[in-house]
């Protein structure tokens, strides 16, 4: 008799287990940790744009693009540009592309990291108490995000952005930036699809918000590449030294 | 006989010279629409991002000379078969280019064929997919 109580407590106690392990499943984030390379093109994204193709216009207020005319005049005949120089591409043209390279993932619960693979490109996307005070953040060409999640969907917010005029979708210092990540399926090739939504709000620079959408597909047991890009701008600053010390290369 | 070889080593040697400055530079002014295989020996072999560079000395109708190339990073390379050692100074090189807007001799280098008759880089653009695509239906019509 004894025994059989003991049995049924036992009973009770697995099941508990049990429907707590389903409750976390089904509140627990999804994963998005992996490599990741560029998807099938998102609907209403249009036909891949052909290398060196116009680029669709942005709805961008006059004094804004006059700034971008005056930056595309200065590199078009030379073709300079950031990444030419070996500096990443910035937000938000990291995450609609980053030239095609492509992306790690990283997930833990307070913190996701985001590598880029070109220029080694990172991003830390900070959860709840993670997150530095709006006056410890430090503006750059990726701002500060930060992160919560919507049900399934990662959002993901951005501000502390440098001004630039040096990228697809240009911007002031006052844009924001709002990503919406989710897993959208699986590709004709067996891939998980995650698509990223992309939507910049910018009153100094456009007359509305910008959206853009990306397909991301991950890529099995994928790894990034390492990007060295400024052995050559070394190379040139030691043969200078050596040059104005007049002594051979070492 | 020996001053004619004397002015086209300087002019060769020159030419690397001056090559470094052109380094560093985004695709806008190749025409990715388009092909050109270029045959040459390889004087000068660089595969590093931002974009690979090679130098070849090319004999045409100009006689021999230096034609300078840049190409796809070594990330986009390695990932479409190249490997160290592929490609050494000396080796006789076809590369396949996006050919310069301009028309001045040079190019974006998106495959290799090497001396040994390996092949890196890719098959073909979007760009040249495109206008294949597009002449062969202006050949239907």
């Amino acid at each position: 008799m004894k025994k059989m109580s003991v049995l049924k407590h036992l009973a009770l106690g697995a099941g508990l287990c049990l429907a707590a392990a389903i409750a976390s499943a089904a509140t627990s984030p999804p994963d998005f940790t992996g490599v990741w390379t560029n998807g099938p093109p998102a609907p209403g994204a249009g036909a891949p744009r052909a290398r060196g193709a116009p680029q669709p216009p942005l709805p961008m207020l006059p004094q804004a693009k006059a700034r971008v005319d005056a930056y595309q005049s200065l590199v078009a005949e030379s073709g300079a540009s950031p990444g030419g120089s070996c500096l990443g591409t910035g937000m938000p043209g990291s995450m609609t592309g980053s030239g095609g390279y492509p992306m790690e993932i990283i997930q833990r619960p307070d913190q996701i990291t985001i590598i880029y693979e070109a220029h080694g490109e990172l991003r830390h996307v900070y959860f709840g108490d993670r997150n530095a005070k709006q006056e410890d953040r430090v503006p750059g060409r990726d701002g500060y995000s930060s992160g919560h999640w919507e049900g399934d969907t990662l959002v993901v917010e951005t501000d502390n952005l440098a001004d630039q005029v040096d990228q697809r979708y240009a911007h002031s210092e006052n844009a924001t930036i709002v990503e919406r990540y989710h897993l959208n399926g699986i590709d004709d090739k067996g891939r998980r699809i995650l698509t990223a939504e992309m939507t910049m709000t910018d009153p100094a620079f456009y007359s509305e918000p910008v959206k853009f959408t990306k397909n991301w597909a991950q890529v099995p047991n994928g790894r990034l590449l390492p990007y060295e890009c400024a052995e050559e701008i070394w190379s040139e600053r030691l043969s200078e030294l050596a040059k104005k010390a007049g002594v051979k290369l070492p | 006989m020996k001053l004619n070889t004397l002015i086209a080593s300087t002019a060769l040697l020159f030419g690397l010279a001056c090559s470094s400055a052109q380094a560093h530079h985004s695709a806008v002014q190749y025409d990715f629409s388009k092909q050109s295989a270029v045959t040459g020996v390889v004087k000068e072999f660089s595969a590093k991002n931002p974009h690979l560079l090679i130098t070849l000395e090319v004999t045409n109708d100009k006689g021999p000379h230096l034609v300078q190339f840049e190409g796809h990073s070594l990330n986009n390379m390695y990932r479409d078969g190249y490997r160290k050692g592929m490609v050494n100074i000396g080796d006789k090189v076809t590369v396949n280019t996006a050919p310069l807007k301009s028309g001045v001799e040079g190019g974006y280098v998106v495959s290799v064929v090497t001396a040994k008759n390996e092949f890196f880089g890719m098959r073909s653009t979007s760009a040249q997919d495109a206008a294949k695509a597009q002449a062969a239906a202006e050949g239907k019509k």
